[in-house]
C-alpha cells in the first residue's frame, strides 16, 4: 500500500566549527491517508527537526546535511526544487506550532490572515468569499461568534481562542496532512484538553492525515492511532497506540512510562536518565495500521 | 503551631483599565515538614500568592505568619534566609556569566554562613547533595543540561539553609526522565532535612505523588484544599474535578479513576 | 579566544577589519621608527620639496612646507588612536555606571538619570563639541573633554536598555529573593551580561570618535598645529584642491581606512560575543 507520507533512511547532520554532527540517524516513518500518527520524545531527540523536514524548512538552511528519501503524495520533497516544496507549504500540507499567540501576526486582523493563507491556494478569491469560508471554518471548531473574530486581531483573543483559530486556519485549504508541533503546551491543562479534543473530531471529519509531535505520553495516548517513540535521532519502538502503551516493548519506552506520574499515586519509581538499554534496537508491535 | 499560615490575604493591581483582584480573601496554612501543593491555572494568583510569601510583593490586605511571627514585606535577613525560592525556567535562573559555585555561593555570603575560608566547601557539599559533582563548581551553566541546572537551583537554595521552599512549577520545564528524578530528589531532601514545601503546579499527577495537602486556586480564590489522598479519591468543589477530568492519562487505572472523578456531579 | 579568533577568521569581513586594525595601531606606536620622516611631526620646513606629488622619496606627497604626509598621517594616527582611546576609557564607563543604575533599579532613579540623558542626546553631537570648545580653548585636551561630553549617554541608553531586559531574568530574581546587596546584583549580576555589547561598542565607536575629533579639527577647534591631524591635514588641503589633491586624499583615506577597520572588526565582535542588534 502507497503511504501519504514515506520517510525513508532520514539523516541529518549540522556542519558545525568542529565538523558534522548527526542529529537523526536513519528515520524510517510512514503515515497513511487520514491517519493519525504521533512521534513522540525527550527535547532534542529529533522529533521537531523531523517535522521541519517534512514542511521542507531544512533542506534550504546553510548548515543542514539532509539525506534519504521523504515521499510526500508519491512525490519526494527533497529532490523537488525550492519553489515547489514552498508551494505545498499551507496548502497540501500545513502546520500548527506550540503557542498559537505568537505563530499568529499581530498586526493584521484574523480576516486577513485566513484570507491570505486561502489565496495561496486559490490566488483569485474574493475577501467576501474568504471570510465566509473562514466563517464555516471557525463555527467547526466551536468559535461562537466566527464574525467578531475574523476582525480582531491575535491580541485580543484568549490564548485557547488564538489556538482554535490556528487550527481552522491550518484546516482551512483541506491539506492532506497536518503537522502539529507540541500543540497546546503553551496553554493551560484543560484548554489544552478541549483544544486536543475539538482537533482529533475536526481531522477525522474532513479524513486529514496528522502527524503529532509531543514530549507527553498522555496527550498522545489520547490523540493518535499509532505511535512512533524517537530517541536521540533513533525510532525505539513503532505500534498501534494501544498495544504499544499497554505493553511497551523498548527499555527507554518503558523508562518512560514508568517516569510519568499517575493520579493514582503509584509514586514516584526509580528511573535512569540514560542507559545503554535505551540504544537497544527498535521495537516494532505487528497488527498495527500501517 | 503551623509554619507558615496566610490569613484573608488579598492583592489588588491597579490598571488602566480598572482594579485586578489577584487574590480574594485567601486563608491557608503549612505545617512544619509539609508539602502544600498550590494547584490553579493561568490567572489562578498562585504566582501572586508565591511573590507574598516570598517578600517580592507587597500584600493589599491580610497577614503572613512564618513561625508565628508577622512576616512584613521588608524583612530582616533570618526571614529572607528561612524562605527560598526554586524557579520553573532552568534556562534564566542561572547567570550565564558567573560559575555555577558562584551563583550557589551567593546566599552563603548574603547571610555570612560558614568561615570565608570553607565556603567553597560548603557549595562543594551543597551541589553533591543535589546529585551533582563538587568540582562542577568551576563551570559555567551553558553546558549543562536542563536537570543539571535545576539541581543547582536546589543547591542554591538549599545552600541558605532555609526552613520553607517554594517551588514555583520545578519541574514543568523539564523531560519526563529527568522530572522524575527531580521530584525523587525533593522528596529525599524534605524527607531528610525535614523542609517544608509550597509546591505551586498546574500539574495533577505530579501533585498526587509529592504533596501532603492540595490547595485549589481559581481566579484569585482558594476553591478547595484538603489532604491529597482525598482530593483524588473524593473532589468536592466542580473545579476541580474539571481539573482533574483535563489530565492527559497513559494506563487504564488512570483513566477510570479520572472519569469516575470527573464524571461525578 | 582560540575560538574568537576561529570565528573571526571564518568571515573575510571581519578579518580584514581586525588586520587592518592592527596594522593602524602597529603604524601608531611604531611611527617614530616606521616614518621615513620622523622629524616631521613638528614645524619642520623643507621649502625644496614643497607642494611635491606622490614620488619614491614622498610617497604620499608633501604638504606646503615641504613636510612627507605619509609620515605625518603615522603621527596623526598616534592622535587619532590616543584620543578615542581617552574618551572611550571615561565615556564608557561613566554611561554604564549611569545606565546600569538607571535600568535595575526602576522607579524614580530611572526618571532622573534617563531624562538627563535624553537632554545630552537631543543635542546634535557635533553642536554640542563646538559650543563646548567655544567656551574652552581648542585644544587637544578639551577636543577630548568635549568628546566625552557627548560620547556618555550613548553608553548609558545602551546599557540601559540591557540591564532593563536582565532584570527580568530568572537569576536577578534569584539573588533578589536570597537578598543580595543591590549594588552585588548591579554590578556583579548584571553588569557581566552587558559587557559583550559594551565592547563591541567600544570598537565600533574608535572609528566615530575619529571622525567626530577630526571633524573638529577640520573645523580648526581640535588639535593645533604644527601637531599633525587628519582632520586639520584634509582641511588645510582642501584649500589647493584639485591640483595638489594629494594633500587631502591621502590623510581622507587614512581616515576611512581607521573608521572602516574599526567597523568591520566590531561587527565580527558582535558575532563572536554573541551580541544581538
Amino acid at each position: 500500500m502507497s503511504a501519504l507520507l514515506d520517510i525513508r533512511d532520514l539523516r541529518l547532520g549540522f556542519k558545525g566549527l568542529r565538523g558534522i554532527t548527526e542529529v537523526l540517524h536513519g528515520i524510517d516513518l510512514a503515515i497513511a491517508a487520514g491517519e493519525r500518527v504521533a512521534l513522540v520524545g525527550e527535547s532534542g531527540s529529533g522529533k521537531s527537526v523531523t517535522a521541519r523536514i517534512i514542511l521542507g524548512l531544512l533542506q534550504e538552511a546553510r548548515a543542514a546535511r539532509v539525506s534519504g528519501a521523504v515521499e510526500f503524495d508519491g512525490r519526494d520533497i527533497s529532490t523537488m526544487p525550492a519553489r515547489q516544496r514552498a508551494k505545498l507549504r499551507g496548502t497540501e500540507m500545513s502546520m500548527i506550532f506550540q503557542d498559537p499567540t505568537s505563530s499568529l501576526n499581530p498586526t493584521f486582523t484574523i480576516g486577513r490572515q485566513f484570507a491570505e493563507v486561502m489565496r495561496r491556494r486559490q490566488p483569485e478569491m474574493s475577501r467576501e468569499a474568504c471570510d465566509r469560508r473562514a466563517s464555516e471554518m471557525l463555527a467547526e471548531v466551536s468559535i461562537p461568534d466566527p464574525a467578531r473574530v475574523l476582525s480582531a486581531y491575535p491580541f485580543q483573543l484568549s490564548g485557547g481562542m488564538n489556538q482554535r483559530v490556528m487550527i481552522a486556519m491550518a484546516l482551512v485549504n483541506h491539506p492532506k496532512l497536518l503537522l502539529a508541533d507540541e500543540p497546546g503546551t503553551a496553554l493551560d491543562v484543560s484548554v489544552q484538553a478541549l483544544t486536543l479534543r475539538l482537533m482529533h473530531d475536526l481531522v477525522e471529519r474532513h479524513g486529514t492525515a496528522v502527524l503529532f509531535i509531543s514530549h507527553n505520553l498522555g496527550v498522545v495516548r489520547e490523540f493518535a492511532d499509532r505511535v512512533y517513540v524517537i530517541y536521540r535521532g533513533r525510532i525505539v519502538e513503532e505500534g498501534p497506540t494501544r498495544a504499544l502503551f499497554d505493553n511497551p516493548g523498548h527499555a527507554y519506552t518503558r523508562a518512560l512510562m514508568s517516569a510519568v506520574p499517575r493520579i493514582t499515586g503509584a509514586g514516584l519509581p526509580e528511573v535512569p536518565e540514560v542507559s545503554d538499554d535505551f540504544l537497544a534496537p527498535m521495537v516494532r508491535h505487528t497488527g498495527g495500521a500501517a | 503551631m503551623s509554619l507558615l499560615s496566610v490569613e484573608s490575604l488579598s492583592k489588588t493591581f491597579q490598571t488602566p483599565s480598572g482594579p485586578v483582584h489577584a487574590l480574594r480573601d485567601v486563608s491557608l496554612s503549612v505545617e512544619r515538614g509539609e508539602c502544600l501543593a498550590v494547584v490553579g491555572e493561568s490567572g489562578s494568583g498562585k504566582t501572586t500568592l508565591a511573590n507574598m510569601i516570598l517578600g517580592i510583593l507587597a500584600a493589599t490586605s491580610g497577614t503572613i505568619r512564618f513561625d508565628g511571627r508577622e512576616l512584613p514585606v521588608r524583612r530582616g535577613p533570618e526571614h529572607r534566609r528561612a524562605i527560598q525560592l526554586v524557579q520553573q525556567n532552568p534556562l534564566s535562573s542561572l547567570n550565564p556569566k558567573r560559575s555555577i559555585g558562584a551563583s550557589v555561593r551567593l546566599g552563603l555570603d548574603t547571610y555570612g554562613i560558614g568561615a570565608r575560608s570553607e565556603r567553597w566547601a560548603r557549595v562543594e557539599a551543597a551541589l553533591e547533595e543535589v546529585g551533582l559533582p563538587g568540582e562542577m563548581r568551576r563551570r559555567g551553566p551553558s553546558g549543562l543540561s536542563g536537570g543539571q541546572r535545576q539541581r543547582v537551583g536546589i543547591a542554591r537554595a538549599l545552600a541558605c539553609d532555609p526552613e520553607l521552599l517554594v517551588l514555583d512549577e520545578p519541574t514543568s520545564a523539564l523531560d519526563v526522565l529527568v522530572q522524575a528524578r527531580v521530584l525523587r530528589l525533593l522528596n529525599e531532601l524534605r524527607a531528610e532535612k525535614r523542609l517544608t514545601y509550597v509546591f505551586i503546579t498546574h500539574d495533577l499527577a505530579v501533585v498526587r505523588n509529592v504533596a501532603d495537602r492540595v490547595a485549589v486556586f481559581k481566579s484569585g480564590e482558594l476553591v478547595e484544599t484538603g489532604e491529597t489522598a482525598r482530593i483524588f479519591t473524593a473532589p468536592e468543589h466542580p473545579y476541580t474535578r474539571s481539573l482533574i477530568g483535563a489530565v492527559p492519562v497513559v494506563d487504564e487505572d488512570e483513566l477510570q479513576l479520572r472519569n469516575t472523578l470527573a464524571g461525578e456531579q | 579566544m582560540t575560538r574568537a579568533l576561529r570565528i573571526i577568521a571564518s568571515n573575510p569581513m571581519s578579518l580584514a577589519g581586525l588586520l587592518l586594525v592592527l596594522l593602524i595601531v602597529a603604524a601608531a606606536i611604531f611611527a617614530p621608527w616606521v616614518a621615513p620622516f620622523p622629524t616631521h611631526n613638528t614645524a619642520v620646513i623643507d621649502f625644496a620639496y614643497a607642494n611635491q606629488g606622490p614620488s619614491a622619496r614622498n610617497w604620499m606627497g608633501t604638504d606646503l612646507v615641504g613636510r612627507d604626509i605619509f609620515s605625518r598621517i603615522l603621527y596623526a594616527y598616534r592622535i587619532s588612536l590616543g584620543l578615542g582611546i581617552v574618551v572611550l576609557i571615561i565615556a564608557a564607563p561613566v554611561g554604564t555606571v549611569v545606565g546600569l543604575l538607571a535600568g535595575y533599579l526602576g522607579g524614580w532613579t530611572e526618571s532622573v538619570l534617563m531624562r538627563l540623558v535624553d537632554v545630552f542626546l537631543s543635542i546634535p553631537p557635533l553642536v554640542l563639541a563646538i559650543a563646548v570648545l567655544g567656551v574652552l580653548e581648542p585644544t587637544l585636551t578639551n577636543a577630548m573633554i568635549a568628546v566625552t561630553v557627548m560620547w556618555w549617554p550613548w553608553y548609558a541608553r545602551l546599557v540601559y536598555s540591557i540591564a532593563r531586559s536582565e532584570r527580568e531574568e530568572g537569576y536577578v530574581l534569584a539573588a533578589e529573593v536570597i537578598g543580595a546587596p543591590t549594588a552585588h546584583i548591579a554590578f556583579r549580576e548584571v553588569l557581566p551580561n552587558c559587557l559583550p555589547a559594551i565592547i563591541t561598542k567600544m570598537t565600533l565607536d574608535m572609528g566615530f570618535v575619529i571622525i567626530i575629533a577630526s571633524s573638529l579639527s577640520f573645523l580648526g577647534l581640535g588639535v593645533q598645529p604644527p601637531t599633525p591631524d587628519l582632520g586639520s591635514m584634509v582641511a588645510e588641503g582642501a584649500r589647493y584642491l584639485p591640483d595638489s589633491w594629494w594633500m587631502t586624499v591621502f590623510p581622507g583615506l587614512a581616515i576611512l581606512l581607521a573608521v572602516f577597520g574599526f567597523n568591520l572588526l566590531g561587527d565580527g565582535l558582535r558575532e563572536v560575543l554573541g551580541v544581538d542588534e
